[in-house]
């Protein structure tokens, strides 16, 4: 039974349309213009305990609302969703216990006082048992490698250092469902990385049912088997990770090396992106690629060969301007 | 209900802890705050000191029973301002900035956690100074102590606090539609300032009658510290009293409800 269904849900905003200059302003006093923006349109999707799910799409696509929607801090404007059996936006204090939500680019944690404090707090507000309360503190502590700094301020951190102690804050009660939003912005490589292995360890132990929302393609890779990608509100794939390029890449990258340099006529078989004394990369449709291998390796005598997937952001990117276009022809 | 109402009063004084180690790191601040109430206080003292010098009464109150009335305001106000004021005027910033998220996402009541989140503990001298500026009335006008009295000044001090902290909440609710909400606090600190007053003093005057009218039965701001003053140290008239109770309720319901509406149009600010 699926621990997350969302069925129809949108969200439609009315934003106030501000008028240049002072003028504009005092008429703004007596008469305003407001515009309907849908940010989520009619977003359907169910997630199965214990998976780790990857929702991806361009600033403003709408991920952020609709994990709101699904946290129940903001109530849709129709549809339906279920978390954990409950109605998130009627915030029946069962479900508050048993899901968290981490953004990366908000604080929780009590900015003057050492993060050990918050976490006492929120083992009063959550009533977690003293005993289970210090072996998860103990177990996270460790796994992020921040048993050092909890009694540091958590204004004198670093972003990474805070970033981490929120995410213990979250998991503290041992929540079931863990929303994460951009959980590693403006992290250095080395704490996303530290975070990404935290997740997954974290996730193996405790098959915590997880939704990422992250631009960055390393995070996704690293943790997420199934992806939903959003684009101006809509939903417009929902499948495995490796799908995604069968569904979007439209082409292969073939790295070819030759024994002599790179033979003439090869644009017939694609286009030419890279050519380096006897190497050449080729994108090539990848419904033409055993065909344009087949006919490469009869003509010409090659020393070695890849076939390659192009990197996910290239695909990412490629499906955010899809969306872009599809809704501006709209 | 009893569990949850236990685990929130837990929740409170955790609170008032943190918010203590948070303040006292902060030692100089504190210091002058507590200076600034102290001398405020002092202030207000010398000038009813020098009104009484030249007449007897003022609306109808001698010297003592108005000392009294002072301390009795400066107590509560120091009560409201201890637990509730820094809290409520952070909620339009809760707002503004998308934080409320991390409030609403808490298994707690959402008024208990908005409201009591940031206890000021800069103010809290000011019920103790209170307290002894109604001590020393007491004694000033030989007061002998009746039960009755103590027993309906504590209750009617409460439901003064409560419909203080009501009207505060209501106000501070705007914010959701607002974004800012300065003016709304604004009108906190013109209302409170009515609560300072003896209510005689706009029963004496006929064009201010309507104004007596509309603060003790529609906004019942004059009844916040005038009823346990009366019942103290003037007149104990259960019928006040149980309107009080009366009016303490239906404030304590109405914003509520008003800010459980609020909460159901929060947007909740991009991140």
């Amino acid at each position: 039974m699926a621990i997350i269904e969302a069925d129809g849900l949108s969200k439609t905003y009315r934003v106030f349309q501000k008028r240049e200059g002072v003028l504009g302003a005092l008429r703004g006093l007596f008469h305003r213009e407001y515009k309907e923006v849908r940010a989520v349109d009619r977003v359907s999707f169910t997630i199965e305990p214990g998976e780790m799910v990857a929702f991806l799409g361009p600033n403003g696509a709408g991920k952020t609302t609709t994990l709101k929607m699904l946290s129940g801090l903001i109530d849709p404007s129709s549809g339906s969703a279920s978390v954990l059996g409950f109605t998130p936006w009627k915030r029946d204090d069962a479900f508050r216990r048993r899901f968290a939500l981490v953004m990366g680019q908000k604080n929780q944690l009590w900015w003057d006082l050492p993060a050990s404090d918050s976490f006492m707090l929120h083992k009063e507000i959550y009533s977690i048992p003293e005993a289970q309360f210090q072996s998860t503190l103990d177990e996270l502590t460790e796994l992020l490698e921040v048993k050092h700094l909890t009694r540091q301020a958590v204004r004198e951190l670093s972003l990474g250092e805070r970033m981490k102690m929120e995410l213990i804050a979250a998991l503290l009660h041992q929540p079931s469902v863990l929303l994460l939003d951009e959980p590693t912005i403006g992290l250095d490589v080395v704490a996303q990385v530290r975070i990404q292995n935290c997740l997954r360890e974290y996730h193996k132990r405790r098959g915590v049912t997880v939704i990422l929302t992250s631009h960055y393609m390393r995070d996704v890779e690293a943790l997420c088997d199934r992806v939903l990608v959003i684009t101006r509100g809509k939903l417009v794939y929902d499948g495995l990770l490796s799908g995604i390029h069968d569904r979007f890449a439209g082409m292969k990258l073939v790295r070819l090396e030759f024994f002599e340099s790179v033979p003439e006529g090869l644009e017939r078989y694609g286009e030419i992106s890279r050519i380096e004394g006897p190497v050449v990369d080729l994108k090539v449709d990848r419904d033409r690629v055993a065909e344009a291998l087949g006919a490469i390796l009869d003509g010409h005598a090659v020393a070695d060969l890849s076939v390659q997937d192009p990197p996910l952001e290239q695909v990412i990117a490629r499906v955010f301007e899809e969306g872009r276009s599809d809704h501006e022809a709209a | 209900m009893i569990d949850r109402t236990l685990r929130h009063a837990r929740l409170i004084a955790s609170l008032g802890r943190y918010t203590l180690a948070r303040e006292m790191s902060f030692r100089g601040n504190y210091l002058v705050k507590l200076s600034v109430e102290l001398l405020w206080l002092f202030i207000l003292l010398a000038f009813y000191k020098t009104v009484f010098m030249k007449t007897s009464t003022v609306a109808t109150w001698t010297e003592p029973q108005y000392l009294f009335f002072v301390g009795c305001h400066f107590a509560l106000n120091g009560l409201i301002e201890t637990l509730f004021m820094d809290g409520c005027v952070d909620f339009t910033e809760l707002v503004r900035t998308g934080d409320l998220d991390f409030i609403l996402l808490k298994p707690m009541d959402e008024q208990v956690l908005v409201t009591c989140r940031k206890i000021d503990w800069g103010t809290s001298l000011n019920v103790v100074m209170g307290g002894v500026v109604m001590a020393l009335a007491l004694y000033q006008m030989n007061w002998r102590f009746d039960p009755v009295r103590a027993v309906a000044f504590v209750v009617t001090f409460v439901c003064g606090t409560a419909i203080a902290y009501s009207f505060m909440l209501a106000l501070t609710s705007f914010s959701v539609w607002l974004v800012r909400n300065q003016s709304l606090m604004e009108m906190w600190w013109l209302f409170s300032s009515l609560a300072r007053y003896p209510r005689e003093i706009f029963r004496s005057l006929a064009w201010a009658e309507p104004l007596s009218f509309l603060f003790t039965y529609i906004l019942p701001f004059l009844l916040v510290v005038n009823v346990p003053a009366n019942v103290m140290v003037r007149v104990f008239d259960p019928a006040t009293v149980a309107f009080t109770l009366a009016a303490t309720a239906a404030s304590l319901w109405a914003s509520r409800m008003f800010f459980r509406r609020a909460l159901r149009s929060y947007r909740s600010a991009s991140s």
